[in-house]
């Protein structure tokens, strides 16, 4: 029986691994090299606890790990959630028997944060899809792939744990398909102008002149709370933006960034350079705010301006 | 002694739900002061009365006066109206509801309420209306005076009726007064201040209206425009000067009669933080002679009088932003370190006679930094926001009325 290594960091891949230990799909789980973080202690934890077999990925070279692949009869490899770029060696001892689950409609959002980026850019789906690993990133031919439906207000652990639960669906499906021959591998079309990079801390800064509202909005619901939380400035200090909405606004003559209306039921209110945008929750260093409780507490009133990028002014 | 009324003192109580628990923490230290002196609502009225009459008698006095004692008095009126205003059961919603119009900033209650405590802004108005009435009432029987955007306490007004009340100068068949604010807070604070000071005979209407659209019934003798803020900016001061100066009677006087917005160059270091390291507040008496002497003088940008607003003209640019033109000037070639400087806006107000509030009297007379006007200079990252020009430039202001108002430079 061909049984897979997954390869991964997350505990986010748990659902498919789960699926394949409980089908005895399951050779091994290879993890990250480098540093750990609380997600993947947690994974090795659970992988402990499960007594599913571990290998450790090494930066240096594949021949250990090959070797410990073969000794585990892995036939079949998955990739989903690792950070590595799988090299040469290893796509060789797969033999063709080595997918990556990517989250996105490839060839769009290539890259590692397809769906920090897909969220961000207002796509309403997206998509699991599992193709060939080669050499370049993100590229091998595509083999299976099931859509998904992005909630207007999902963030981006929403849809994390959203495109887990769909794992189990998306790997049972894909095995049963090829057991039976009827995968349709094909190669991805050409275009996906549209690309996932990882996220610069400059990305995270909203310029209020060149950002649209619904970019703001969607800026917010893409880091929420987490790590790639949208942020903004005002008084040389740098708040989260953690929810935001688009509000209608006909007012003119006046600058993007500028807070507009203050008010106990419709909240702190900001212009933007296509409307206007009401800072629903914000994080500072003392806690998260409403946007009126955060302009009361911090003494932001309408006619003020937030700040857009560095802005450092040395005359005075 | 009476007793206390009961409803009344709990009224001003930390545990009574109807004060807003915002307003309540911004003037505890007033509530306390009422709870610990235990005195009586009518005591209570009496006090805020008297308060307000030694403000305005110390304003009025041509007797040399001490900026203590003034600042002592209107701290005093201060505390006496925020009583009123936690009598009038506001909201949170209507105390703190702050707001950009189609024709500039509507401040919140909760901000306007300090400005009653601004000395010497209310000092040269006062003096200037209390003249305006005087001179109005030589040929007059009756004259009807119109406040748009009074704020909450009307400070330019309330106080003076009281002393006119008190003095027994001017009565209620002699003075109307129209008030208008479009804060609801702001109108539900005026009638209780008003009230309580017992000055609603010489009231005519308490109108909760947006100013650039008011119209009165009757016709105005003494328009009395306040809102504004430094460097002539963010209010609608132009717009409600502008619709309202209409209504103004052929001999009608508008107060101040005129605001002069001047520009000048400066260091920012010099004008704003050196020139204030040894005086006790900054005052246009206290300015220093070396500072003076080392700004760099544009010229007049605005002159806003009676004639010049009836004959102001407005344009429409594409994007609907309504401006007019304001005037041109050069930028001087003979200064050395052009390049280091800053352009400020300040306003000088002729109230009335030869009554004024001057550069840095008041918040609203403050020179205005604009950090976004380089000269000689080019910013690190130019942004569409920022005027480049050269010494020797022509530039020429306009006034955006629409939205945050303020003035904008235009290289010729």
């Amino acid at each position: 029986m061909n049984r897979y290594a997954v390869f991964t960091g997350s505990c986010l891949s748990l659902p498919a691994i789960e699926y394949l230990h409980k089908a005895n799909l399951l050779a091994c789980v290879v993890l990250p090299d480098g540093e750990p973080n609380s997600d993947l202690l947690q994974l090795q934890q659970w992988l402990k606890h499960q007594q599913i077999a571990v290998l450790g990925y090494s930066n240096k070279d594949d021949q250990q790990l090959i070797a410990s692949l073969d000794g585990l009869q892995a036939q079949k490899g998955m990739v989903y959630l690792f950070r590595h770029k799988i090299r040469k060696d290893l796509i060789q001892y797969f033999n063709q028997e080595l997918v990556n689950i990517h989250p996105s409609h490839l060839p769009d959002y290539r890259g590692p944060q397809p769906l920090y980026w897909q969220i961000r850019n207002g796509e309403t789906t997206t998509a699991l899809t599992i193709h060939k690993v080669a050499e370049e990133l993100d590229s091998g031919d595509i083999g299976y792939r099931v859509d998904i439906d992005i909630h207007p207000f999902e963030t981006i652990k929403c849809l994390h744990q959203k495109v887990a639960q769909t794992l189990p669906y998306l790997v049972s499906n894909f095995i049963q398909l090829d057991k039976e021959h009827k995968l349709a591998w094909h190669k991805q079309p050409s275009g996906g102008n549209k690309l996932a990079p990882a996220i610069e801390h400059v990305d995270l800064f909203i310029d209020w002149f060149k950002h649209s509202t619904h970019e703001i909005v969607n800026m917010a619901r893409a880091g929420n709370a987490d790590m790639t939380c949208a942020v903004f400035r005002f008084s040389q200090s740098t708040f989260q933006l953690i929810q935001a909405s688009k509000v209608d606004c006909t007012l003119s003559g006046i600058k993007p960034g500028t807070i507009i209306e203050l008010d106990k039921s419709v909240g702190l209110i900001i212009k933007t350079s296509d409307g206007a945008v009401k800072l629903d929750i914000i994080g500072t260093q003392q806690g998260c705010f409403d946007g009126y409780r955060f302009a009361m507490l911090f003494a932001l009133d309408p006619g003020m301006e937030l700040e857009s990028g560095a802005g450092n002014d040395f005359r005075y | 002694m009476e007793k206390p009324q009961l409803e009344k003192a709990s009224a001003l109580g930390y545990a009574d739900p109807h004060i807003d628990e915002l307003l309540k923490h911004s003037i505890r230290t007033q509530l306390e002061s009422l709870l610990k002196s235990k005195v009586t609502t009518e005591q209570r009225v009496q006090l805020l009365q008297k308060s307000f009459v030694e403000a305005m008698t110390l304003v009025l006095s041509d007797t040399q006066v001490t900026h203590q004692q003034l600042v002592k008095a209107f701290e005093n009126m201060y505390d006496q109206a925020v009583q009123s205003m936690a009598l009038a059961d506001l909201s949170q919603e209507v105390l703190t509801r702050q707001y950009i119009s189609a024709t500039g900033l509507v401040m919140s209650v909760h901000n306007c309420k300090h400005t009653i405590k601004d000395v010497y802004r209310i000092k040269g108005y006062a003096r200037g209306i209390d003249q305006a009435i005087r001179g109005k009432l030589k040929n007059n029987s009756t004259i009807t005076i119109l406040y748009p955007a009074c704020g909450p306490f009307a400070p330019l007004l309330l106080p003076l009726l009281s002393y006119y009340k008190n003095s027994q100068t001017f009565d209620s068949q002699q003075i109307k007064v129209i008030l208008v604010d479009v804060q609801p807070g702001a109108v539900m604070t005026l009638k209780q201040l008003i009230k309580d000071l017992q000055l609603d005979d010489y009231i005519l209407q308490i109108a909760e209206a947006d100013a650039t659209q008011f119209t009165p019934d009757v016709a105005i003798d003494l328009l009395v425009l306040e809102a504004m803020q430094h460097g002539f900016t963010k209010e609608g001061q132009l717009s409600i000067a502008k619709h309202l100066v209409k209504f103004l009677n052929i001999d009608g006087w508008m107060i101040p009669q005129n605001v002069s917005v001047k520009g000048m160059m400066v260091i920012g270091e010099t004008e704003f933080n050196q020139q204030w390291k040894n005086v006790e507040y900054s005052h246009s008496m206290n300015v220093n002679n070396q500072a003076q002497q080392d700004r760099v003088e544009l010229g007049e940008i605005l002159r806003i009088n009676k004639s010049t607003l009836l004959a102001m003209d407005e344009l429409e640019l594409q994007d609907g932003v309504r401006v007019i033109s304001a005037n041109q000037i050069v930028l001087p070639t003979d200064v050395d370190d052009m390049s280091k400087r800053i352009l400020a806006i300040y306003a000088h107000i002729d109230t009335f006679a030869e009554e004024s509030v001057g550069q840095y009297d008041s918040g609203i007379t403050n020179p205005k930094p604009d950090m976004t006007f380089y000269v000689d200079l080019k910013p690190r990252e130019v942004e569409h926001t920022h005027f480049v020009a050269s010494s020797g430039d022509t530039v020429q202001f306009y006034y955006q009325l629409s939205g945050l108002t303020g003035f904008v430079p235009v290289k010729i």
